[in-house]
């Protein structure tokens, strides 16, 4: 027979999952579609240092603070070093234990216990039924079973144990999670506890280019539909942060809604500034002014009293704010005085894309901030290899996206000629405004010029300007005499 | 302080508790074996206490018994846990340190 909160009516589209336990935990329910299969067991597997103890842990506490009482049993560490990895991972579980809200308990038979006969893992069983009749857990954790059943020093007595404790504990209506060590290669200990429970979930790292990356892969999720593929994960100062790879979604903008590029005659040409909430790119070569221009947009911004997240790959805060005043823009107030400017200057292989992506967002979101600058998205390349930087800045769009904050990007090209192609990471069909600067020779004397490429949206401007940096600022014009060659052969594909 | 407390003192010279899961085939061979032994070499020198984890459970978790059934000698000092349905006569004599007494 079916529950009935299961039944689904006969011809009925609408396709209904299993209950669930929400973990709590940022973004890993939106990967299980609502959390752990509640009163089923889910396992946990990964190579040593994944943190399948920290999000088993995490899962009972916060279901603790929300009310529902866990109990976590550990048989490798001792309790009170759960208790002090926990707090490094930003939570306090004594507070929750005083409560008796959750409980952690070292299990471990004596070392030096000496075996005379066989036995069966019934204790166990006791002392979980024992505490959850005393503080009403129905969310249990079993931290390192492996640990526990060697004592059988019996596969098949193991297989057997492990399958009663589970049907026990799915009688007794617990919500399980049982970690799991595997060995490098994905090789399990127990391959058959993939198929005794109704969730598997894999945790997995590994480091390329000496930067970390951690991945959890749903295997199997009996009754329940999940995001599929690896899903990357980091450590933070607030637990652990699932950043789910869903199906990208680029929505329509609004195309109405305009905001400053911090130059006139600029606005005048993408007919009315940059599409507030749209993605755009800055592309030029070293020293032609894209810092400059991404510079124009964010102090404009903050003297309208906006608040302007500056990313910056290049430089430090200082050394930024010293090279903008000589093209006469002081950010100084705005960073100092009125707090509308934060500058997050980072190395671009200090961390992984994951942790980058998590500080940004976290800053976007904390800061409350309207517009975005990353200085420059070409540092990215050196996040990692593949598809990686394409990933990260296809994320940083929808995480902007999705909060009305308005990109400006500046990407850094090598040669003139890939100026109209975009270079490199292959960004273009995501941004919805592209710009490109280039130098040019006129009269023996190098200058630069811009020239809008793609405005989504806009009639824009087809022509090249002229551009000028001074000590009084930036300035637009028409490109006035005879024009000669560009010092790049690109010229014919721009002008087309 | 109850005796299914290896604090607990006892008179005499050996204080004995062991943890069963209800009547289990292990459980049930491992009292018999206990009997036994408390009956014959042991007769008039042991206190040996019987606890039932399925109906105490706070027993089980004071006592961190996770597997049934368990034997805790509590005394003579140093305390000995034996794990199993103590078929293996040779090894339980030994824990209860009985060859060196007949010796």
């Amino acid at each position: 027979m079916c529950p009935n909160n299961l039944r689904v009516p006969a011809g009925s589209l609408e396709k209904r999952s299993i209950p669930k336990a929400p973990s709590s935990i940022r973004g890993l329910d939106e990967i299980l579609k609502g959390g752990f299969p509640l009163g089923r067991t889910t396992i946990l597997s990964g190579t040593a240092g994944t943190g399948k103890t920290v999000m088993a842990m995490e899962f009972l506490y916060r279901g603790a603070l929300e009310g529902h009482a866990g109990l976590f049993i550990s048989f490798e560490e001792r309790a009170r070093d759960v208790r002090a990895n926990a707090c490094a991972m930003g939570m306090d579980p004594a507070a929750l234990e005083e409560q008796s809200k959750l409980r952690i308990i070292h299990a471990e038979i004596p070392a030096d216990a000496i075996k005379a006969g066989d036995f069966e893992a019934r204790g166990l069983l006791a002392m979980i039924e024992g505490h959850a009749q005393l503080t009403g857990a129905k969310r249990i954790v079993l931290d390192a079973v492996d640990s526990l059943m060697s004592i059988f020093e019996d596969p098949r007595r193991e297989r057997e144990e492990i399958g009663f404790l589970l049907n026990r504990l799915r009688d007794l209506g617990m919500t399980t999670i049982f970690t799991v060590k595997a060995e490098s290669g994905g090789l399990k200990i127990y391959p058959f506890l993939d198929f005794m429970a109704d969730c598997v979930l894999f945790l997995d790292q590994r480091i390329e280019e000496q930067i970390r990356t951690r991945r959890l892969n749903v295997l199997k999720y009996r009754g329940s539909d999940f995001l599929s593929n690896e899903q990357p994960y980091v450590f933070s100062a607030e637990g652990l942060v699932f950043m789910p790879v869903s199906s990208m979604s680029l929505e329509q903008l609004p195309l109405a809604e305009r905001v400053s590029s911090g130059i006139h005659k600029l606005n005048q040409l993408t007919g009315g500034g940059y599409i507030k909430g749209s993605c755009v790119l800055l592309n030029g070569p070293s020293g032609i002014g894209k810092t400059s221009l991404a510079s124009s947009f964010a102090h404009a911004a903050c003297s309208r009293g906006e608040k302007v997240l500056y990313v910056n790959f290049e430089t430090s805060p200082e050394t930024l704010v010293g090279s903008m005043q000589s093209i006469g823009l002081d950010m100084r107030p705005a960073l100092d005085t009125d707090s509308r400017l934060r500058i997050l200057s980072a190395m671009p292989e200090s961390a992984g894309v994951e942790e980058h992506l998590l500080r940004i967002v976290d800053e976007m979101s904390g800061f409350s901030a309207h517009h975005l600058v990353v200085d420059a998205i070409s540092a990215c390349l050196r996040m990692g290899s593949g598809r990686v930087p394409f990933d990260f800045l296809a994320r940083l769009i929808t995480e902007s996206r999705a909060r009305g904050v308005t990109c400006v990007f500046t990407n850094q090209i090598r040669n003139q000629e890939y100026l109209t192609r975009m270079s490199g990471i292959g960004i273009s069909s995501l941004v919805d405004t592209i710009i490109a600067l280039e130098y040019f020779i006129q009269e023996q004397e190098l200058k630069r010029r811009l020239i809008i490429i793609k405005s989504r949206g806009s009639d824009h401007s087809k022509q090249f300007h002229q551009l000028e940096l001074s000590h009084t600022g930036l300035r637009l014009g028409r490109i006035t005499g005879r024009e000669s060659e560009s010092p790049g052969s690109g010229q014919e594909d721009i002008s087309q | 302080m109850s005796k299914s407390d290896c604090s607990f003192n006892t008179s005499t010279q050996y204080h004995l508790i062991l943890f069963v899961a209800g009547n289990g085939p292990n459980s049930s061979i491992a009292r018999v074996n206990i009997a036994g032994i408390c009956e014959n070499e042991l007769a008039g020198r042991c206190t040996l206490t019987i606890v039932d984890v399925l109906k105490d459970f706070s027993a089980a978790a004071e006592n961190n018994i996770l597997v049934t059934p368990t034997l805790l000698i509590c005394k003579p000092e140093p305390e000995v846990t034996v794990i199993g349905n103590l078929s293996d006569h040779e090894k339980v004599r030994r824990a209860l340190n009985l060859e060196a007494l007949q010796s």
